[in-house]
């Protein structure tokens, strides 16, 4: 199998990275392999994109130039960095105006970019070896009502994210259903988690979050599993403040696909740091047996 | 209402290979369909949040309207991209709303967050920068250390584009 630059970024890396540890052991059962290099912050579609474009295009650029000086495809474990560093590539790619200019920039510091590579989301990339993960499945999640929350960015704009469906996403549902566990619907499931207009508007993103987490409640389910570092955030750290802003009480555990896997892959809750998260686990855990 | 030309080219220029913007016959699916207008507007009310609204005063280079607005009027957009899905003519929304972000941030009236960031990435070529004690805990979950930028080199990419000048 081909080897991919791991792109962890900066939320998992520096923040999270029991993230990494889980995701780190799935690819490793389902035997997709990663190498490490020096990238720096991706940048953050939300964040710097509406700081400067340009500067945008730059750092994306420059990342994109570390991966083709190995010849390597990237894989990414966020949605905002495959959305950052597929946006990149689609901007460059249709106006060579703007390629001109990065260019001439990057020039200076040694580099050009060719658009030579590819990045994928590693949902897609464990979407494409779905009879390896099942094989790697020893402890099947059964019994466990999972709500899926794949996130804006995984896929939209259709323009450069290749999803397959921008409006009607099932892969992260067919990964949930692999795993053992059953996925619940509860008719939410594109709505944004809102956290770039919590950043701005906290009152706004936890009327938004509350439309969200309203209907998850109701469908019962135990866990949500997200694919994105910014939404895992969100729904892990806001939940108690949104709890008190409306006097409700809001505590569904979310957790990476790969958390997921990696406990029907046998690994214990203790291998990948479940204990860091901030909303407990305790009750998914016994739910399972473990 | 003053017709800025300047800044009604710049938006039709930024529109990436095509003038489909022009094209918006606000049919406001985009408002319709956006999270943040669902929780700021109710169907009697003119204020919250409106990509519409937005797209027609970028439109006709209403550039008060939008700029010289509560800053929800350009903020309030939470990048989630469902606008440019439901637009039955294409116009990629988003884009032109990073247009009017970008504006908002060089004339120094973006929320905070937006330039604290940009600081934390211009100083350390990440947006969250690596912490001693998330570092032994990569070392305790068994993962290698983070693989650190060059940033000096980051730095001076950003310096050549003129990208510090907006820092605050």
């Amino acid at each position: 199998m081909t080897e991919y630059k791991m792109f962890e970024g900066c939320t998992i890396g520096n923040r999270i990275p029991f993230i990494e540890a889980a995701s780190r052991k799935v690819f490793d059962k389902v035997g997709i392999e990663t190498s490490q290099t020096n990238f720096s912050c991706c940048p953050d579609p939300t964040g710097m994109k509406s700081f400067d474009n340009d500067a945008w295009l730059a750092i994306g650029a420059r990342n994109l130039c570390l991966a083709e000086a190995e010849g390597k495809d990237i894989i990414s474990l966020c949605n905002g960095c495959t959305n950052t560093l597929r946006g990149v590539q689609h901007q460059l790619k249709h106006n060579s105006w703007k390629k001109d200019k990065i260019n001439k920039e990057l020039a200076k510091i040694g580099k050009e970019y060719k658009g030579s590579i590819d990045i994928k989301h590693f949902v897609d990339v464990l979407s494409d070896n779905l009879d390896k993960v099942k094989g790697a499945i020893t402890k099947p999640l059964n019994g466990l009502k999972v709500a899926v929350h794949p996130g804006c960015h995984y896929m939209r704009p259709a323009e450069w994210m290749e999803s397959d469906d921008p409006m009607r996403p099932t892969t992260l549902k067919k990964l949930v259903e692999a795993s053992g566990a059953t996925v619940v619907d509860y008719g939410e499931e594109i709505l944004c988690c809102g956290s770039a207009v919590t950043n701005a508007y906290e009152e706004h993103g936890f009327a938004n979050l509350k439309i969200k987490m309203d209907a998850i409640k109701k469908s019962g389910a135990d866990v949500i599993a997200v694919n994105c570092p910014a939404c895992y955030q969100q729904f892990d750290t806001r939940q108690r403040d949104l709890g008190k802003a409306y006097e409700t009480e809001y505590d569904t555990p979310a957790m990476y696909i790969t958390e997921l896997y990696a406990l029907a892959m046998g690994f214990t809750p203790d291998d990948i740091g479940l204990k860091f998260h901030r909303i407990r686990l305790t009750s998914t855990l016994e739910k399972l047996g473990l | 209402m003053t017709v800025d030309f300047e800044f009604r080219k710049q938006v039709m220029d930024y529109h990436i290979g095509s003038d489909l913007i022009k094209y918006c016959f606000q049919c406001s699916r985009c408002a319709d369909n956006c999270p943040v207008t669902n929780v700021t507007t109710d169907f009697y009310t003119t204020t919250g949040y409106n990509p519409r609204s937005n797209i027609l005063n970028a439109l006709l280079g209403y550039k008060d309207a939008i700029f010289s607005a509560d800053a929800l009027t350009i903020w309030g957009c939470t990048v989630c991209d469902t606008c440019n899905e439901v637009c039955p003519q294409n116009i990629e929304l988003t884009e032109i709303f990073t247009l009017l972000k970008n504006q908002s941030v060089a004339n120094g009236n973006a929320p905070d967050f937006i330039y604290s960031q940009a600081r934390a990435i211009f100083d350390s070529a990440k947006a969250i920068p690596t912490q001693p004690a998330i570092e032994r805990r990569r070392e305790q979950l068994g993962l290698p250390p983070v693989a650190e930028p060059d940033v000096s080199e980051f730095r001076t990419l950003l310096k050549n584009i003129g990208a510090d000048k907006k820092l605050k």
